[in-house]
């Protein structure tokens, strides 16, 4: 029985050794149009960028990119309900053309899927008990910070955090929250929105150390996908241009679009931007 | 964008319960059809069908029903399908379902007493008539409890599926937890509407065990 | 774009996935014995304590038994803290488990006693044993004896319950292969490697178990 088992195991990757030939798929914007409706996966446990509505829909500042954007292809929006560790997987196995999901350009992720123009972009600081004394990152000895796995404050973070830090990473950035909300750990990394919104549930409980890093979100497709990432960052120039992009970041944020946002104007200028 | 845990927070949870129920009802149906494959096979003289089987039902009880889900989430799309939660998780539990119930099952056939097999050879019925009008009765009324508790089990795995991203009952729970901060009601509610499916099915289940037992005794 | 497995990856980080498994490993063990130890002084107050108790008890395991064990967990890591109850998520995880597996385990050591007859106390108190003595001769090593291999499946179903805790960052073997997910986006080729050490450690469980009762509870019974 125990040897059958294994077996089995490894028949079952035999078979999709073999049989694994087409998956993903470049995605072009004719393909998108002639089907007359495009397929946006988007976060909806990340507020304000992406929630779910009292009517229970998908909404949010991504939600209302991703309406602009299919709107500008001419085309049906199906929006999709993404989660953090699942949104690359999403995309690379072909469930979504296309993801406004606050994804943040990174060196990392931009090995496995395209990028756009950045379309929002957030600062990561950490976070925390107001009692605690840290001014820098020298200062989280012994510290236990939460962050939500693979992010880019798990990246910054693990970078500068000195060996006897623990550093707890949750699924994603909502129960890393809700650890600091409850009491779990005394400190996290987190983005300017997520600190606007813990400020004003629990003004005076915690306060900002220091900054981590800064993030530029863009829309994520299929790698080799060259006509779509054209389109898209002709789009994202345009909404820029005429403070669409602005206002849907002034009803969600409460603040105009970041300068280094609506200066940068292609992903690779963003993954510069990282590697200075 | 914090919100409080008011009655279209309620709302959404107890919706969500809806899908929890869909997903529990589609993999206990796909369960049983698959589940009495299994068990057939499990008790067939074919040493190959029936070795396939036990393969079959030791992967399934041997490895996490997560894990299982996830096999399936992220495999299916390497064949180049494309699969909704709903549709992954559906599989997954399925399958899940068959080996569990098909273990259950065949349990409860060879519990059948052997006499009753060999008065229908007497008889000379075929291994389909045996099986449809002698031993699958009864072996259905011993099944009853176990399935019921079975069925109980496959609800509760169902939760799961929020790990990948769909929206039934515990995701409708996180979801309404990270708006509003409310981790003690909201999966105080979670767990009450789980309690009301769940536990008036074990009393069923108990209560007919007991049933049994006693015309068991006789 | 072709899709091709490749375990390269997962293998470099076989490090991570040994004390992943570790991380499991001490978390089913340590709830097992945890579990069991609990469910004895819990099955004694169901079954002789003052009603009370045995209502106590009922309740809680009903409703442990009628709820899903993820919901379990983020009641007590997100939800106890409210009531100045908090937990590291390691200790967390275990504590759920213990409270999830006892439950089954008070339901399951109490139909063994169930089916022990009633002469057989009776006969305990005709030779002037004490409760205790009856409880832990007469009573509960019978029942064990007779309840084992459904004690024994509830543990392996307690180790493959394991694999949820990773939700509240607990790092056992599943957060180890969501990390290494997250990092290198080979879902299927690491989900399939993992599952393959949960089944070898399943079935090694299972083997262990059946040692055990082979040594345990031989017939004729040594004593």
């Amino acid at each position: 029985m125990k040897h059958n088992s294994i077996r089995m195991t490894l028949v079952a990757a035999g078979i999709c050794l073999g049989l694994g030939g087409t998956a993903a798929a470049q995605t072009t914007p004719e393909e998108i149009q002639e089907r007359g409706t495009v397929n946006i996966g988007m976060l909806v446990d990340f507020p304000p960028f992406g929630i779910i509505n009292q009517q229970g829909q998908p909404d949010g500042y991504d939600a209302d990119v991703a309406k602009l954007l299919a709107e500008d292809m001419g085309v049906e929006v199906n929006l999709v309900a993404v989660t953090g560790p699942n949104r690359i997987p999403y995309l690379l196995s072909n469930r979504v053309d296309l993801e406004v999901a606050s994804l943040g350009i990174t060196p990392e992720r931009a090995e496995r899927v395209d990028y756009s123009a950045p379309y929002a972009g957030i600062s990561i600081s950490l976070y925390g008990d107001g009692g605690l004394e840290i001014s820098d990152p020298a200062d989280l000895s012994g510290q236990t910070i939460g962050v939500a796995r693979a992010s880019t404050q798990d990246n910054a973070l693990t970078a500068v955090a000195p060996d006897d830090a623990t550093i707890q990473r949750f699924d994603d950035d909502a129960s890393a929250v809700q650890a600091l909300v409850s009491g779990q750990v005394p400190l996290i990394g987190a983005s300017n929105t997520v600190i606007a919104e813990l400020e004003g549930m629990a003004p005076d409980r915690f306060d900002t150390k220091f900054d981590l890093a800064r993030q530029m979100q863009g829309i994520a497709v299929h790698p080799q996908s060259d006509e779509l990432t054209a389109y898209l960052d002709d789009f994202l120039a345009r909404m820029k241009e005429n403070g669409e992009l602005n206002a849907i970041h002034e009803k969600w944020l409460d603040a105009p679009l970041p300068d280094f946002v609506r200066t940068t104007s292609s992903a690779q200028e963003a993954l510069d931007y990282y590697a200075e | 964008m914090i919100r409080e845990f008011g009655p279209d927070e309620v709302v959404f949870i107890l919706m969500a319960a809806r899908w929890t129920l869909v997903l529990s009802a589609i993999a206990f149906a796909g369960g049983s059809v698959g589940g009495l494959l299994v068990a057939m096979a499990r008790i067939s003289p074919s040493r190959w069908l029936a070795g396939a089987a036990m393969v079959f039902i030791r992967f399934f009880q041997g490895t996490p029903p997560l894990m299982q889900l996830f096999l399936v989430f992220f495999g299916i799309t390497i064949f180049g399908v494309d699969v909704a939660p709903l549709t992954a998780a559906a599989i997954a539990l399925t399958l899940h379902a068959s080996a569990f119930l098909g273990e259950i099952w065949r349990g409860c056939i060879q519990a059948v007493p052997s006499g009753q097999t060999e008065a229908s050879w007497a008889l000379g019925l075929r291994y389909g008539m045996r099986m449809r009008h002698i031993v699958l009765p009864q072996a259905a009324r011993i099944a009853v409890a176990p399935t019921v508790g079975f069925a109980v089990q496959l609800i509760k795995v169902t939760s799961l599926a929020s790990i990948i991203g769909f929206v039934e009952l515990t995701r409708a729970g996180q979801i309404i937890n990270n708006a509003t901060y409310e981790p003690f009601m909201v999966f105080g509610l979670v767990a009450l509407v789980y309690f009301a499916i769940c536990w008036p099915l074990s009393l069923v289940a108990r209560r007919m065990e007991r049933r049994f037992a006693r015309i068991a005794a006789r | 774009m072709n899709y091709n497995l490749d375990f390269a990856p997962v293998f470099a980080r076989w490090p991570d996935l040994l004390s992943g498994a570790w991380v499991t490993l001490q978390l089913s063990f340590g709830a097992m014995a945890l579990g069991l130890i609990v469910a004895v002084l819990g099955v004694w107050g169901r079954t002789a304590g003052p009603t009370p108790v045995q209502w106590l008890i009922a309740a809680y395991v009903e409703i442990i038994r009628n709820t899903p064990f993820i919901v379990q967990i983020f009641f007590i890591f997100f939800g106890l803290p409210a009531l100045g109850i908090r937990f590291s998520p390691n200790v967390a995880a275990l504590v759920a488990l213990v409270i999830n597996v006892t439950a089954y385990a008070i339901e399951i050591l109490r139909a063994g006693i169930e089916a022990i007859p009633k002469g057989q106390t009776e006969a305990g108190t005709a030779l002037a044993m004490s409760r205790l003595q009856i409880f832990r001769h007469v009573v509960f090593m019978p029942a064990l004896r007779t309840v084992y291999p459904a004690l024994t499946s509830q543990f392996i179903f307690l180790f493959l319950s394991t694999s949820v805790v990773s939700v509240i960052s607990a790092n056992d073997l599943t957060a180890t292969g969501n990390d290494i997910n997250a990092q290198t986006f080979a879902s299927f080729e690491i989900y399939l490697v993992i599952t393959a050490i949960y089944l070898v450690m399943s079935l090694g469980f299972s083997a262990l178990f059946a040692t055990i009762h082979r040594v345990a509870f031989s017939y004729p019974l040594s004593r």
